[in-house]
């Protein structure tokens, strides 16, 4: 099926089959591989991207499903090269290890920070718990998406 | 010389060189690795726990549009050398050598056995053509447990072995076993298990195998925790010369033990590659990773303590009966470590220690972070049972048991000296932080209001890498090497075989080689993965700060050396009267004199000096580990158990922690956090399970549930002041020791929460459903 | 865990999806906001031939609030109705519920309808709509039917939707005066399904309970109203010991499964804790209701 979206600002078009995961597409299709899979059941949330203003898990939706959307993914955050306010945080508090969970709470906070900006420290546990990480025990991620708050009241 | 010369870096915690590229998603981690002609490839896998192969049809999968490859057992009986496991081999513990085929053959041995290899345009097809495959399957009476695996009416799981012992029973003593039992006051005795469950990091194993046919080059992208371990396997199995084989790792999404080696799957993924001379990628996916990839921690202790009336705890003598699953890879390995350190820093007499391996019908028991963790969990579960026996408070008991440090140090019954451990102060230190008499009145209080709050302590030492040993190199897989060089563009070049996966040793090692060399940060670059450039190394065993810190140091001191030598041709002064300050070689304390190291590097490879001048500015630099040391805590939990429902909540958690000085105490502090959360997931959350036919019941990630961020407090870490043991280098490893020692502080707090219903625990799972039977027991009990 | 091959077709009006549906049957499955769907298709346990997908259908979304009712639309998204003021007064019970389910980039897809028509006894929707008595409205080819809650849940994953009948809606009815709630749940970590969860509510006239519901969520294979304690509560006045004993009628005549995460006998353990929880908490909040 031919379909046309907006991912990060461009429109780009595809031909996926209508069972190709939107995940899939935009990692083998668009080669944007900056989303990542770790469950392929809607579980660890490594594959969130913002669709049409609104974090989702792009392993549950097909990419014919986002035909004529707003698409962000990890990569769209910085296309400059410049980091934004909550990744530069992030990297401040050495939020991350491995680094494969990590696009997908990227793209979780960035969505939950735009909508809560004066979220305090259990609701943004409770927004990121749906999101897993497996080498940091989370306090590094939550102390740097309470970081990137803090900045972005104060600028 | 002591110390590193200029700590501008060192014991900072400096912002990871890998965070960029992990923030912006250009990372590269195995699965976007894309070649020009890759294929993909998936797996047929048994449906049974144990069963005979009669048949396998791939005559409609490989009719399939879009699949171009179906290879059987058979198939790669064919293309293949028989072998072992690459850590069986290397550790395997002496024990009889089990013949199996790479993919299945004849048999299948769990649920999740791979028997067919498909490879397709895409995985969607591969996978499409996997359900294509028919295999006829005789089911065969499965092993499901360790104690059937025993009995001798049990199916022998490899027919070669005749019976289904894989590690055979063995006992040692240390000190006076008998006598000390006969002496002591009170002998208790407990059986304790621990049950399964696994790494599960977020990416699973994967690699792509890129073979070429005119060079005949096999090209292995691979997320493994060492290069040369995995080129070892893949060059062995298909009977390559090692020079042919070439393996790079990218970006690697976590490990904990998981991606050492080569599998059966990477194993037939490779040979697929140069059966077809293209590229095959092969990614597990989830449910793959859960039931295939492996498990751990399947034990049973039956031990024996001897005790005084006093609680001096005299002697343990434990006798251990492990689960191997199926396909062997690491549990014959874990006993002899386990037994080594079941003393734990305390000064206990007399240990006997015996062990039998089973192979059953379920995944491999393989190495998850800390594999002999189990010897803590033991030993500080004992404690606390011994307390509550002779009315002893739990940190009374350890206090009164752990070893002071003298000198010469106190030695293990079972052999190490227990050189520069800070247990009691650790012990001293989490005490003091928690305020446990001000806990006891709160928790009294809110006895009172029917809510139930325990506090847990536990304490631990690891080898990492361990104090110097009379043999040789300290640490477990001996001397780690590195070579160093300095370019023309100022950068000095670490070549390391260790292999992070979230370590950040990209970053931890360059603070290093900057101090120890004298050029800022930002000029020194670590390189790791590739085979064909880096020397052998593994990451692993919490080696990596001692050995790879070490030689990082002390490679680096060379390499100045050299420079320092040569730069006094250039200079015409006494290298004695040079140094490097801020990237530049200069009389020391005349900047004017200053010449950027690149520059020096430019001369070197000018060509314009004596052949008796040294200009290859470049070490091979190796390292043993110098007096090495221990690593440890002690850790303390307050937790609070709803009694109506059995939901235990972790309210505070507390670790005092010494791993030597700390290269970058952020990275220290995220290796500790994520260990203690795993193991608080391991009691809470996360189980392997396997029914009573051997299926495999944890297959998602609905079944396996992972800790998230509801599920693990703020850790507060206090740092102690370390003993120094070595002039130069006094990093110790980091990496397991929360994973370790965090089941049984939580564990612990739990059974103290529950004390009022005289509830004792001797396993390591406690999930809702079964801490309501725990009370309902205990309250029959009392 | 890739999807198996299958058909799309995204019909932009209900007629279209109702006439799909009449040709296909049983083979196909609608696909709404995919949460449960997707999952079911990567592990390969479903096959369907066609997917049916009924998000481009704009009749089909939306709350309103007519007549002592709010009718929401088969594809309105979780997020939507947990954001909406009208259901939040209107239908207190079920704005307590919706947090609950999974996390928030799994409301930004889901929907009421799918959820509802999916049908899985653990899942918290399910347990509201069975506890409020609310009403599916379908379309088929013959037209559109009402089911009650009662008639609507049929076994585990089963409906009484037949294959070529589309729901379109899914109605509640307004909490009246005096009405307390609670949604109470045992999971084992936030987001996940209950191992038990109950939809409470408690309508007190004067001191004396005048209407009691209790439906439990992973109680059976369907949502299990506990009629016994409901008609035991009715006319008492709330107290610590009437809660206790409607919370042993609850729980004593249920065969919960056992799985993994629970035993029958905890899970009717826990189903008795939630009772005494949850009338506890709907007593309490029952008076600001007016």
């Amino acid at each position: 099926m031919d379909i046309t979206l907006r991912i990060n600002g461009e429109t780009r078009t595809g031909s996926p089959e209508a069972r190709k995961t939107l995940a899939d597409f935009l990692r083998d299709d668009l080669e944007l591989t900056g989303t990542h899979v770790g469950c392929e059941h809607g579980v660890c949330g490594a594959c969130t991207v913002i669709v049409d203003g609104r974090a989702v898990r792009s392993c549950l939706m097909l990419a014919v499903q986002a035909a004529g959307s707003e698409v962000t993914t990890i990569e769209g955050l910085a296309p400059d090269g410049e980091l934004g306010t909550l990744q530069q945080a992030l990297w401040d508090s050495h939020s991350f290890q491995c680094g494969f969970c990590t696009p997908g709470f990227v793209m979780q906070a960035t969505a939950f920070l735009r909508a809560h900006p004066d979220a305090g420290e259990p609701e943004i546990r409770e927004a990121l718990s749906g999101n897993i990480c497996r080498c940091t025990g989370y306090q590094s991620i939550i102390d740097g998406v309470l970081l990137a708050a803090e900045r972005a009241r104060q600028s | 010389m002591t110390g590193i010369v200029a700590e501008r870096y060192t014991g900072a915690s400096i912002k990871r060189s890998e965070d960029p590229r992990i923030l912006t998603g250009t990372g590269q981690y195995v699965d976007d690795v894309k070649l020009p002609g890759m294929l993909h490839a998936a797996f047929v896998r048994s449906p049974l726990a144990h069963g005979r192969v009669l048949s396998v049809d791939v005559f409609a999968a490989r009719e399939l549009p879009g699949v171009v490859a179906v290879l059987t057992g058979a198939d790669l009986e064919a293309m293949t050398i028989p072998g072992q496991d690459p850590l069986f081999a290397m550790m395997g513990g002496g024990g009889p050598m089990p013949e199996y085929s790479l993919l299945a053959t004849d048999k299948v041995r769990f649920m999740g056995d791979p028997v067919a290899i498909v490879v397709a345009e895409s995985r969607y097809l591969a996978e499409d053509g996997c359900e294509l495959v028919e295999v006829d399957y005789d089911d065969l009476p499965p092993v499901a447990s360790a104690v059937f695996a025993l009995d001798a009416a049990s199916p022998a799981v490899f027919a070669n072995l005749g019976d289904n012992i894989i590690g055979p029973h063995k006992r040692n003593e240390f000190g006076d076993v008998a006598g000390t039992f006969a002496a002591a006051d009170r002998v208790a005795e407990f059986r304790i298990d621990v049950h399964r469950h696994q790494n599960v990091p977020m990416e699973g194993r994967g690699c792509v195998a890129s073979f070429d046919a005119d060079s005949g080059f096999m090209t292995m992208y691979a997320a493994t925790q060492s290069v040369h371990i995995t080129k070892m396997g893949v060059a062995m199995r298909l009977g390559m010369e090692p020079d042919k084989v070439r393996v790079l790792a990218g970006d690697i999404g976590g490990s904990f033990g998981l991606k050492i080696g080569a599998s059966r799957e990477e194993l037939a993924t490779a040979a697929a590659s140069r059966a077809l001379g293209r590229p095959v990628k092969w990614v597990e996916d989830r449910s793959e990773n859960l039931a295939a990839s492996g498990q751990a921690r399947e034990e049973s202790f039956d031990v024996r303590a001897a005790v005084s009336n006093d609680g001096d705890l005299l002697g343990l003598d434990v006798k251990m009966l492990l689960d191997n699953g199926a396909y062997p890879v690491m549990g014959t390995m874990v006993p002899g470590i386990m037994e080594m350190m079941l003393p734990g820093p305390y000064r206990l007499a007399a240990l006997g220690f015996e062990s039998t391996a089973v192979t059953t019908n379920k995944a491999s028991y393989i190495a998850y972070r800390g594999p002999w963790a189990s010897e803590t969990f033991v030993r500080e579960r004992v404690l606390d049972l011994l307390a509550k026996d002779l009315g002893l408070d739990p940190l009374e008991i350890r206090l009164r048991n752990v070893a002071p440090r003298t000198d010469p140090p106190v030695m293990m019954v079972t052999g190490r000296p227990l050189v520069g451990v800070t247990s009691k102060e650790s012990l001293e230190r989490v005490a003091q932080i928690v305020d446990i008499p001000a806990f006891r009145r709160r928790q009294a209080e809110e006895r009172a209001r029917g809510r139930y709050l325990g506090i847990g302590l536990a304490t631990f030492i690891e080898a990492a890498p361990g104090p110097r040993s009379p043999e040789g190199p300290s640490g477990p897989m001996g001397m780690e090497f590195m070579r160093l060089m300095l370019t023309e563009d100022g950068v000095v070049t670490l070549f390391t075989g260790q292999m992070p996966h979230g370590q950040g040793h990209q970053t931890t090692l360059a603070q290093i080689a900057a101090d120890e060399f004298g050029v800022p940060f930002e000029q020194v670059r670590v390189v790791v993965g590739d085979s064909a450039v880096v020397p052998f190394g593994l990451t692993g065993g919490s080696r990596s700060a001692t050995m790879t810190g070490g030689v990082a140091l002390h490679g680096a001191r060379q390499l100045k050396g050299k420079v320092l030598d040569f730069a006094s041709h250039l200079i015409e002064v006494s290298a004695r009267d040079l140094e490097i300050f801020d990237g530049k070689v200069q009389v020391r304390g005349d900047p004017a004199s200053a010449i950027p190291v690149g520059e020096v590097a430019r001369q070197a490879a000018s060509g314009q000096f004596a052949d008796d001048v040294d200009t290859n500015l470049e070490v091979e630099a190796s390292f043993d580990g110098g007096e090495g040391g221990w690593s440890g805590g002690s850790h303390c939990a307050i937790v609070e158990v709803d009694i109506e429902t059995g939901i235990v909540k972790v309210e505070r958690y507390v670790a005092a922690e010494d791993c030597g000085a700390l290269i970058n105490p952020a990275v220290v502090e995220g290796q500790i956090r994520g260990g203690i959360a795993q193991g608080i997931g391991a009691v809470l959350l996360e189980r392997s399970a396997y029914d009573q036919d051997g299926n495999y019941q944890s297959a998602t990630f609905m079944d396996y549930l992972l800790p998230t961020a509801c599920d693990i407090p703020r850790i507060e870490i206090a740092h102690l002041q370390t003993v120094p043991l070595d002039a130069d280098v006094n990093f110790r490893g980091v990496g397991e020791g929360g994973m370790i020692v965090a089941p049984p502080t939580v564990v612990n707090a739990i059974e103290d929460a529950l004390a009022p219903f005289g509830v004792r625990i001797y396993e390591q799972h406690l999930p809702p459903a079964r801490i309501l039977e725990l009370i309902a027991a205990g309250d029959q009990a009392q | 865990m890739k999807l198996p091959p299958v058909e799309y077709v995204a019909p932009s009006t209900v007629s279209e999806a109702v006439a799909l549906l009449a040709e296909h049957q049983d083979e196909a499955s609608v696909l709404a906001g995919g949460q449960s769907l997707i999952p079911l298709l990567a592990l390969r346990l479903a096959h369907p031939a066609v997917l049916i997908d009924i998000n481009g259908i704009a009749e089909l979304s939306g709350v309103s609030a007519p007549n002592g009712w709010v009718a929401i639309g088969a594809t309105t998204r979780e997020y939507v109705a947990e954001e909406s003021a009208t259901l939040a007064a209107a239908v207190p019970l079920l704005a307590a519920a919706l947090p609950l389910i999974g996390h928030e980039a799994i409301r930004s897809r889901g929907t009421i309808g799918g959820s509802l028509a999916h049908a899985d006894p653990a899942a918290e929707l399910p347990a509201v709509a069975r506890a409020l008595d609310a009403e599916f409205v379908v379309r088929g080819p013959a037209g559109e039917r009402v089911i009650p809650a009662a008639d609507w849940f049929e076994g585990y994953l089963t409906t009484s939707r037949r294959p070529d009948e589309l729901l379109v809606q899914v109605r509640f009815p307004v909490a009246g005066p005096g009405t307390g709630f609670s949604f109470q749940e045992v999971a084992r970590r936030h987001g996940d399904f209950a191992i038990v969860g109950l939809a409470a509510s408690l309508t007190l006239s004067g001191a004396a309970i005048s209407d009691a519901r209790l439906a439990f969520a992973g109680m059976s294979d369907v949502p299990l109203r506990a009629t016994d304690a409901e008609d035991f509560l009715v006319g008492q006045r709330p107290s610590a010991s009437l809660f206790d004993e409607a919370a042993r009628l609850a729980a004593d005549n249920t065969d919960p499964p056992a799985d993994l995460h629970g035993s029958s006998d905890y899970r009717k353990k826990v189903a008795a804790a939630l009772v005494r929880r949850g009338l506890r908490a709907a007593a309490d909040n029952a008076g600001e209701r007016q």
